[in-house]
């Protein structure tokens, strides 16, 4: 298991290494923080002027230099839009940004889990085709329409909930459903396929020709083993939620990491881009090795491939 | 007799009471105004690490400005400096500071905090887009006396008042020396003060700043409510679902939006003069271009014939915008004929496709020709990509086949600069922000220093491209204000007529306003941002919006 875990450990540091060097210089591909700070007459010398206070007045390879060599130090430089360290600034933001993301995938398993153990029993069945509509509506629906739509029905016709924006428990209802609606579509699926490759094997057989419940059966055996695969997908979606919170974030005004990297790539934010980038990939890659560690416990095959 | 004596006092009292409570109950400040904004910039309460918008939004609120504005007109108008004088020779404006104004910790404001907040926004360390031109042109900055401060400058600058005015750039900002010397840039960007309106009570990055209002009559005016947040709501549809919802009083829109917020039932409150969206040429003075239909002012002049700018008010700008003044002007522009100048756009800028073609036509295109376009928005006017690709639509009528090509802005700025290699031979959509000041943009544009250059370079300045250039000299140099005003329409005129760049509407600032929760009030014309405004706008009770 140590050996697993420590060629996953020098995988992650190489993917790492690899996602510095992408954002790093595709970042400096798509322009420059300076024309988007100053205004459209600016003159060249101010121009020069602010390039030499910004540090980015050295050519690409030198500053790829510097970053590099400051990045091991554990400095990821200043964010130039918001005049403080890098790693603070997404420091600052996580805990907004986590904070959702339990309650998101709650309603994601509470909601799809059930769902899909329905559906694969009642295969064919109107439950099924339900479950299977939403399964379609929750992944095509863009996280984006479905949060105005929330906000328009609850908030300004209902007057029901709070439109936007961090606060009581009210606060979170809508943005926690325009992101959990997809989970519970993506629960719904796994469990369901899963579920009813499970209650095709051999032991659920057995255990029906023993005479176990149905109930038992289904609940007990087939779900428990079902699971696995959900379990593996929980650990895609915490990374999906992580980095694919910038349009719910962006909707519901909800200062989290998601809208730090979009202002980031808006303004051209080169630090903060490599920062914010660099801090969730291993925040995804911790997650990733967190969840095969978990299903190398549950599946000693894992361990031996 | 005791009865009497008691009616009297009791009068007296009564007299004694009203006029004690009235005029607190006129002035009593309380509730909170939410405005909802796009973007809240650096969010930084420094005013040497913000850049224009985000200074005009949210710093406007606690700092003053050296020079301010002129709230009927629009443009450069008295601010902490009550007047300005130019010395004779040209080389020194001297700044007489309005009496009596404090900051936020009750330390005066002098001519000592005028001559640091300049300085500190030449230094080094400064992100103020005009540091190093402040750095070349400023000589040095005496304190005449506690009111009195003299700018000496390297060379006539004519434009510096309106360089130190709100309505152009925020550098005029004045912040507390002796604060800022005590406590170091760290503690005073924690814990900002300035002398404006508004007290700094909280930041909160990624999400809003709170104010509280000062409790003194301000120059600015004293605020009506107890304390102002400003919100940042990136997407402009939950700014409209605030508003509506009474989550915030006052919310910025874009065009596109204003519909459905009247729709709704919302004010929608629109500033005029806030920006021109044009369209330029790039290189097209160049000898390597000279046979490129685009090289031709005519050809040029064909397609600004083209376009039907009323349909674009109507349709794309929902009938909240005008006709616009030749490049960079508006109507508040200083030193400028601005009814003249309408009179010659009214005319100039009219629709007439048939012309259009009859121009092209004579200079050889009677099928029209191939135009490459690159259509794009800067920040906060994304309406302009709508208006580009109106512009194609127009164009193709005549004949000319377009190629559009969308660019977001930040991709499409580095293509202005250098060689301007993959921009020779185009057009472009491009936009000028509403300022009192022409000759600056101008500079910016048509210097053949600048990155623009769209008249022509240093290698490649011809007859007029030297023109300009001796006629903005001149300019920049002229103390008469009579001789200044016929320089200015000179300048714009040798660049209208070379049909390089080409405004094709002036548009305006928008806002969504819930009529309950705030009272009417009226923007400054040119400045978008209502930074300035807070201020001065009314709780609902106090000044009801007309019926409609």
């Amino acid at each position: 298991m140590k050996r697993y875990i420590a060629r996953r450990l020098m995988q992650g540091a190489i993917l790492l290494v690899m996602v510095a060097m992408i954002v790093f210089f595709l970042g400096r591909l798509t322009g420059n923080p300076v024309d988007l700070m100053l205004p459209e007459d600016a003159t060249a010398e101010d121009r020069e002027a602010m390039i030499k206070t910004l540090g980015l007045d050295g050519s690409v390879l030198d500053q790829f230099v510097i970053f590099v060599t400051n990045a091991v130090q554990g400095d990821l430089g200043r964010s130039i839009r918001m005049k403080q360290p890098a790693v603070e600034a997404f420091f600052d933001r996580l805990p907004n940004t986590l904070i959702i993301i339990p309650w998101a995938l709650l309603l994601g398993m509470v909601a799809g889990i059930p769902l899909g153990v329905m559906a694969a029993l009642n295969r064919g069945g109107l439950l099924d085709r339900f479950a299977g509509t939403v399964a379609v509506l929750g992944v095509a629906m863009p996280s984006f329409w479905l949060g105005v739509l929330l906000i328009f029905v609850f908030s300004v016709e209902l007057g029901w909930l709070p439109s936007s924006r961090m606060g009581g428990p009210d606060h979170y209802v809508l943005p926690v459903i325009t992101l959990g609606t997809f989970l519970v579509a993506g629960f719904m699926r796994i469990t369901r396929s899963a579920m009813l490759e499970v209650m095709e094997s051999e032991f659920v057989k057995l255990a029906r020709i023993k005479g176990l419940a149905e109930t038992t059966v289904i609940w007990k055996h087939c779900l428990r083993n079902a699971l696995i695969p959900v379990l593996t997908l929980w650990g895609v979606f915490v990374g999906n939620l992580i980095t694919g919170a910038i349009v719910t974030e962006t909707v519901f005004a909800w200062p989290g990491i998601g809208r730090l990297t979009y202002e980031a790539v808006i303004y051209r934010d080169f630090p903060l881009l490599q920062a914010v980038i660099i801090l969730k990939s291993i925040l995804i890659l911790t997650i990733n090795l967190g969840v095969d560690i978990l299903y190398a416990y549950v599946d000693p095959r894992i361990r031996l491939a | 007799m005791i009865r009497g004596v008691a009616r009297i006092a009791t009068l007296a009292l009564g007299l004694l009471v009203a006029a004690a409570v009235a005029p607190t109950t006129a002035q009593e400040q309380k509730g909170t105004l939410i405005f909802a904004v796009e973007s809240l910039g650096a969010q930084t309460l420094d005013p040497i690490l913000e850049g224009r918008p985000g200074n005009a939004v949210y710093q406007a609120v606690m700092y003053d400005s050296l020079v301010g504005f002129n709230f009927e007109k629009g443009g450069v108008g008295p601010g902490v400096a009550e007047r300005w004088e130019l010395s004779p020779d040209g080389l020194s404006w001297t700044f007489f500071i309005r009496p009596g104004q404090v900051f936020h910790n009750g330390d005066k404001l002098t001519a000592h905090d005028v001559k640091f907040s300049l300085e500190r926004q030449m230094s080094q360390g400064s992100l103020a887009a005009a540091a190093a031109t402040m750095r070349r042109t400023i000589k040095s900055i005496e304190v005449v006396n506690e009111l009195t401060v003299q700018v000496n400058t390297n060379s006539p600058q004519i434009g510096l008042p309106a360089g130190l005015s709100r309505a152009v750039a925020p550098e005029g900002a004045i912040m507390p020396k002796n604060y800022i010397e005590k406590v170091g840039d760290e503690e005073y960007r924690k814990n900002p003060i300035g002398s404006g309106p508004w007290k700094f009570k909280r930041n909160v990055k990624g999400d809003r700043i709170e104010f509280e209002a000062v409790t003194h009559n301000h120059w600015r005016g004293r605020p009506h409510f107890k304390e102002l947040h400003i919100l940042l709501v990136p997407e402009e549809s939950t700014r409209v679902a605030m508003v509506r919802t009474g989550e915030a009083a006052i919310a910025s829109i874009g065009p596109e939006t204003m519909l459905s917020a009247a729709r709704a039932g919302l004010e929608v409150l629109s500033v005029p003069g806030t920006m021109q969206a044009i369209f330029q040429f790039y290189g097209a003075y160049k000898p390597e271009n000279k046979d490129l239909p685009i090289a031709k002012p005519r050809v040029r002049q064909a397609l600004s014939l083209a376009i039907d700018r009323k349909q674009i008010i109507e349709h794309v700008m929902n009938g909240k915008a005008r006709m616009p003044h030749p490049f960079a002007t508006f109507a508040y522009t200083d030193f400028f004929s601005a009814a003249k100048w309408e009179k010659w756009a009214n005319e100039n800028y009219r629709y007439d496709p048939a012309l259009a073609k009859k121009i092209l036509a004579e200079e050889g295109y009677p099928n029209g020709f191939e135009l490459k376009f690159a259509n794009t928005a800067l920040p906060g006017t994304q309406f302009m990509v709508d208006i580009g690709t109106a512009l194609a639509d127009m164009w193709t009528k005549i004949g000319v086949k377009v190629t559009l090509k969308h660019y977001e802005w930040g991709s499409f700025a580095p293509l202005e600069r250098g060689d301007q290699a993959q921009l020779l031979g185009w057009a472009s959509m491009y936009r000028t922000a509403g300022r009192p000041d022409a000759p600056w943009r101008y500079d910016g544009a048509f210097s053949p220093e600048s990155t623009q250059r769209l008249l022509g370079h240093k290698e490649h300045c011809g007859d007029i491209c030297q023109e300009y250039v001796k006629t903005y000299r001149a300019l920049i140099a002229e103390l008469d204000r009579e001789k200044r005003t016929a320089l200015t329409d000179k300048m714009v005129e040798i660049v209208a007529n070379t049909w390089t760049v080409i405004p094709i509407i002036e548009g305006m600032g928008y806002y969504a306003i819930n009529t309950r929760k705030v009272g009417q009030f009226a923007p400054i014309a040119g400045r978008h941002e209502l930074g300035d405004v807070f201020e001065r706008v009314p709780r609902p009770e106090q000044k009801a919006w007309p019926k409609k």
